[in-house]
């Protein structure tokens, strides 16, 4: 820890590091900026180790567990069969839900809708809800995606969206058919006897994800940006960015709810250039992740 | 989001879902073998993890078969407003499901506060109570993947996680159940053999100190069968208590490492 009791006179020179921490949280924090560290030992614009496991629930047609540092997310898809609308007869749907269930975080409280609880916003184009058709105007289906948030330690919206994503490249369509009675049933290889119908979906048992948006979250305060914030740097500063790159590095969102620091073009363009690296970095770890599920 | 909005289309699972009423004949005969290959008396293989959440006092993470739990301790804390003084400590339990936990989506969503019930019933007289007065410890669960005995792997991983948030208690509580499949006993049953069972019985028990907190019965049973039963359930208790022990022995001494 970086000596953040030297300030000569008053009472934080005689107290220790741990108390000093909980009683003046700010003037810990930016005693660390002024050295361009974080307490965790980061760099201002480091995010935090991010690992991706593919296919972590066993029950669900796709899923991934992602963390990026303590924060971690299971999202996973369960694909169920709806009509489509006669608007749009050959188009599936997607539901995405976010869950914070009790366990994640000291705030939450059973029965209480979680006050954190990001939307993950509606997938920015990276799927073509024309694949999700089945049957055109009979038959489509329908994704949904519960993420679920199991221990949350900040920037909560870049973990959901990062599991979020890896769910899908993880989706295995099930094999179906169509049966007498009009409705879908999966086409299961032991029996026989279903083969007659045949499927309507053996060539379409994986999504073609068009560009697949990433995200980081930043902190602003004074003129540091932090990248990747922790809950306890998120709680102390609450000037938060949030900004959405696909894989071409094209910006799909940028989120700025409110908070007392102001984004100056000049700032907004520094959020940017972090998040770019970081879509490569997270593009990596996907990427990985896919070849290490395809090897298995 | 948009998805979502408006009358939402009435969906279904393309999976055969509605399983069959009649349990198959397998499940009568003498020497059928189990959906997961085990014998009779035997238990899934556990796997036992402490400090799975970070932002809790304590956690556990549990992994029986198929079933998957989280379970996060927070407290003691301040207890909620409304609440009474009280010179011993409140035990608050909630037992969720996520909606990927069962085969057809957000089938398990409605008997959650029974499970909640019993998993406060288990852990109270397991939890010395009169070293946190005039606060709450909540005992959260996440059921992650449900394949069966979903409850008493619930209450072990609970207990665990009571211990790694430095709790008080007399003993851990490990938690086996066993159901009833016509002439035979299955120990730590999977959902299939749960839908297909004539009984079932569960005991939660401090297993170095051979008391029980809870045992609960339902169903068809004839006393020696009853026996049989609660003899093979302890037995597995006490195996289970050595675990859960080792298990925090382990992370005591990588965190002092």
């Amino acid at each position: 820890m970086v000596g953040s009791a030297n300030g000569a006179t008053d009472l934080s020179s005689e107290m220790e590091v741990d108390a000093f921490r909980r009683l003046f949280p700010l003037r810990f924090h930016e005693r660390h900026l002024l050295e361009s560290v974080r307490p965790d030992a980061r760099s201002l614009g480091k995010a935090r180790e991010t690992s991706l496991a593919l296919g972590a629930v066993a029950s669900a047609d796709g899923s991934a567990l992602a963390k990026i540092g303590c924060t971690t997310m299971l999202a996973a898809i369960k694909m169920e069969v709806m009509t489509p609308s006669k608007e749009a007869p050959d188009e599936g749907c997607v539901a995405i839900d976010f869950h914070m269930p009790p366990i994640c975080s000291p705030i939450v409280r059973p029965g209480r809708p979680a006050e954190a609880a990001p939307v993950v916003s509606k997938h920015s184009g990276m799927i073509d809800l024309k694949e999700l058709s089945l049957v055109s105007g009979k038959a489509a289906w329908m994704a949904y995606l519960d993420i679920y948030c199991l221990d949350a330690d900040g920037a909560l919206f870049d973990a959901a969206l990062l599991a979020a994503a890896a769910a899908f490249s993880h989706l295995q369509i099930p094999v179906v058919s169509l049966n007498d009675d009009g409705r879908i049933v999966v086409v299961s290889k032991e029996n026989g006897e279903k083969a007659k119908n045949k499927p309507v979906n053996e060539e379409k048992r994986k999504l073609k994800l068009r560009s697949i948006p990433f995200a980081l979250t930043c902190i602003l305060h004074k003129n540091y940006i932090l990248a990747d914030p922790t809950a306890e740097e998120e709680s102390i500063m609450d000037t938060l960015i949030t900004i959405v790159l696909d894989t071409s590095c094209q910006l799909v969102s940028l989120y700025k709810p409110g908070g007392p620091a102001l984004a100056y073009e000049s700032v907004l363009q520094d959020c940017i250039a972090l998040s770019r690296q970081r879509v490569k970095e997270l593009q990596k770890i996907l990427n990985e992740a896919i070849l290490d599920m395809d090897v298995d | 989001m948009a998805a979502k909005g408006g009358a939402a289309p009435a969906t279904y699972s393309p999976s055969p879902t509605t399983f069959k009423k009649k349990r198959p004949p397998i499940f009568t005969d003498v020497d059928w073998v189990r959906p997961d290959g085990r014998d009779f008396h035997q238990c899934r293989p556990a796997f036992l993890r402490t400090g799975a959440v970070n932002a809790a006092s304590g956690s556990a993470y549990a992994e029986f078969g198929n079933t998957k739990v989280i379970v996060s301790i927070f407290g003691p804390r301040e207890s909620k407003k409304a609440m009474m003084y009280s010179d011993t400590g409140r035990l608050n339990c909630n037992v969720t499901y996520t909606t990927f936990a069962t085969p057809v989506r957000g089938q398990a969503s409605s008997d959650n506060k029974e499970i909640s019930s019993q998993l406060h019933k288990s852990l109270e007289g397991a939890i010395m109570l009169d070293t946190f007065p005039k606060t709450t410890v909540d005992v959260f669960a996440l059921v992650l993947e449900s394949g069966g005995c979903d409850l008493p792997v619930v209450i072990s991983c609970a207990s665990l996680a009571l211990a790694d948030a430095g709790i008080m208690m007399f003993d851990l509580v490990a938690a086996v159940s066993v159901s009833c499949l016509g002439k035979n006993l299955v120990i730590d049953p999977v959902s299939e053999e749960e839908n297909y069972q004539d009984g079932s019985l569960m005991i939660t028990c401090l297993p170095s100190r051979n008391e029980v907190t809870q045992l609960t019965i339902t169903g068809e049973w004839s006393s020696p069968k009853i026996h049989e039963a609660m003899e093979l359930c302890l037995d597995a208790c006490s195996k289970l208590g050595k675990i859960m022990r080792s298990c925090l022995k382990e992370s005591a001494s990588t965190s002092q490492e």
